[in-house]
């Protein structure tokens, strides 16, 4: 099966008028995606033993898991890797030359993606898809249908619905599946997601229907962590305060890492060509200069650079934090620091 | 339609190296580019990585663009290298540039030290070619010798120019030296420029920086008249890579050109 809309590469999924809303068997879902694995790469949550649940390309719907836990990476990499030539420089005839990376041209469906990280790159497209247009981002994004999977039950470190998500949001997603007894209720939001999933299933009964609403109400109930978020942080930025929550800090970086939202990166020219690579500002190079001058010389500048990115400054450019509350920083931090408590405990106004 | 590659630079050739100091050069490209005084570009010296560098010469003297580059850590250190004739690549111009429009028909105190006074060059020429469009000029540049001092030739060529004045200094007594000695702001608190109708533009390094603006409040500056083009370390140019912001502004991006009113809260 081809999938007409993605071949012609439309730029940007066109949201529906009115969502629709189909029951599909878990079998039927699995042959669908079978039948697309010859000309989509479909990638999702694989269950590796010793290590847990990752984001994969998959050979094998089989290895597709829809249960409850969740991807210890976010599928970020899918959009922005880690590491990605850009271009590269060389001689042709005595002279320099430079020359566009190829794009790779894989059409893919993204399945199983959770809310929260659907909403990430509705962040990361801010950033990448704006007023300079980074052609490998959304090359990726145009390429790919998502295929969201709700969530059935929060982990204890989420906070979704404090950065105005919802365990059940559909921001960010063509699709978005629901978990019920003998298969799924697919909700459809795009034309993307419709061309993928309107020709199977059908309508809900009347059953079905309650049981999604009742879903939908009672998954953001699950939500353990509820805070607000101060209106602006910079009357606070000098407090003493950076310095206390910043103590336990490694500067090991895997909040960076596993966040969805983080998105700062290093320039890199090696052997000629020149990637894209992760970076991070808990690192201390991050802003170390040439001349040794470093603007974010402590863990307190650091820190504080990462907090107040995600839910001062973001904020201000563009009007909501960057921070989804997947609780992924939460969970991985091996000195356990939370950045849902960090800034929910941060002193009101100025001062120390 | 395909988007365009933001992060492919331009070729650009080496058509004339200048050696200012021991470790500064001044390196002409042949490129055609229209920018603003006050933007950078990035320069890409290839299999070494990038650097971003202001362009130092007015767009009024054309064609092609300067970059005076301090040698100081691997991108630099390759650039001294090159030679007129090598091809290096440039993205760019980045940033807001001077807003000169705003200056026109006022007194403009031009604050460097050291290199820092790459980017005022590009603005002092500028505001010599259109010399009828401002009212006085006054340069302080300082440098911690004289052997650090830049654009030494145009010195002569600026104290001739018409109603412009130019101290230079250097932090230490030197044997024949004739000109003023000791650090920028100490200086600022001597000449006493005039404030009325006057803009303030101050390049250097953080230290002068700091110890510059109290001084030019003291002298009646009010922090929206005084500008400074601040630089951190911008890899991409276009407020993506994260690093170079200074609150929620980022220098790359929403500067390097800011008014001290911007970001006297966040320059600590």
């Amino acid at each position: 099966m081809t999938l007409r809309i993605l071949l012609n590469r439309v730029k940007t999924d066109t949201l529906l008028k009115k969502n629709m809303t189909k029951f599909i068997k878990k079998e039927d879902l699995y042959k669908l995606l079978n039948s697309f694995l010859k000309d989509f790469e479909i990638i999702g949550p694989k269950q590796i033993a010793n290590k847990g649940i990752f984001y994969e390309p998959l050979e094998s719907i089989e290895d597709l898991y829809l249960g409850e836990l969740f991807a210890i990476e976010p599928a970020k990499k899918f959009f922005l890797e880690s590491s990605e030539c850009l271009f590269h420089s060389g001689f042709l005839d005595g002279k320099a030359t430079v020359q566009d990376a190829p794009l790779p041209d894989k059409r893919r469906i993204i399945i199983g993606l959770r809310p929260c990280e659907a909403k990430g790159l509705i962040l990361l497209d801010k950033v990448f898809d704006s007023e300079y247009k980074d052609r490998s981002y959304i090359n990726n994004r145009e390429k790919s249908v998502i295929v969201g999977l709700a969530c059935a039950k929060p982990d204890k470190s989420c906070f979704c619905t404090s950065m105005d998500g919802s365990p059940t949001g559909s921001r960010g997603m063509d699709v978005l599946l629901f978990a019920v007894e003998d298969g799924f209720i697919v909700e459809i939001y795009s034309d993307k997601g419709k061309e993928a999933f309107s020709s199977l299933g059908k309508e809900p009964d009347e059953h079905q229907n309650k049981t999604l609403s009742a879903y939908k109400q009672k998954r953001s109930e699950l939500i353990g962590k509820n805070f607000k978020v101060p209106g602006d942080l910079s009357p606070i930025f000098e407090s003493d305060y950076w310095d206390k929550v910043s103590f336990p800090c490694l500067s090991c970086g895997v909040c960076t890492y596993l966040c969805p939202t983080c998105h700062c990166f290093e320039l890199v020219d090696e052997g000629r060509k020149m990637y894209r690579c992760n970076d991070g500002c808990a690192f201390s190079n991050f802003t170390l200069e040439a001349s040794g001058w470093n603007p974010r010389p402590t863990k307190k500048e650091r820190y504080r650079q990462r907090v107040f990115h995600k839910f001062d400054y973001f904020k201000k450019i563009f009007g909501e934090n960057l921070c989804v509350g997947c609780g992924r920083c939460i969970r991985h931090c091996p000195v356990k620091m939370d950045i849902s408590e960090i800034v929910s405990n941060a002193p009101s106004g100025a001062g120390k | 339609m395909e988007t365009k590659n933001i992060y492919l630079p331009r070729l650009a050739e080496i058509t004339d190296i200048k050696q200012e100091t021991p470790d500064i050069k001044t390196f002409k490209l042949k490129l055609s580019l229209v920018y603003k005084p006050g933007q950078f570009v990035e320069f890409s010296v290839f299999g070494e990585g990038e650097a971003p560098f202001c362009i130092s010469n007015s767009p009024t003297r054309g064609p092609g663009i300067e970059c005076s580059v301090k040698m100081t850590g691997k991108v630099t250190q390759a650039l001294h290298e090159l030679n007129i004739g090598d091809t290096v690549g440039i993205r760019g111009p980045y940033g807001n540039g001077f807003p000169v429009e705003n200056l026109k028909n006022k007194n403009i105190l031009f604050v460097a030290g050291g290199i820092g006074l790459a980017p005022l060059r590009s603005l002092i020429n500028y505001c010599l070619d259109r010399r009828e469009d401002f009212k006085s000029i006054t340069i302080v540049n300082g440098a911690r010798s004289s052997n650090d001092l830049v654009y030494k030739d145009e010195y002569p060529i600026w104290e001739k120019a018409k109603d412009t004045r130019l101290y230079l200094t250097v932090d230490c007594q030197e044997d024949n030296w004739s000109c003023m000695v000791g650090v920028v702001p100490r200086i600022l608190e001597q000449i006493k420029p005039v404030c009325q109708d006057s803009v303030a533009i101050v390049c250097g390094p953080p230290i002068m920086i700091k110890y510059t603006m109290p001084v030019l409040l003291k002298l009646g500056f009010c922090p929206e008249a005084i500008m400074t083009t601040l630089e951190m370390k911008m890899k991409c140019g276009m407020g993506k890579c994260g690093r170079c912001n200074i609150g929620p502004l980022y220098i790359c991006k929403d500067g390097p050109v800011f008014s001290y009113a911007q970001v006297k809260n966040y320059v600590s």
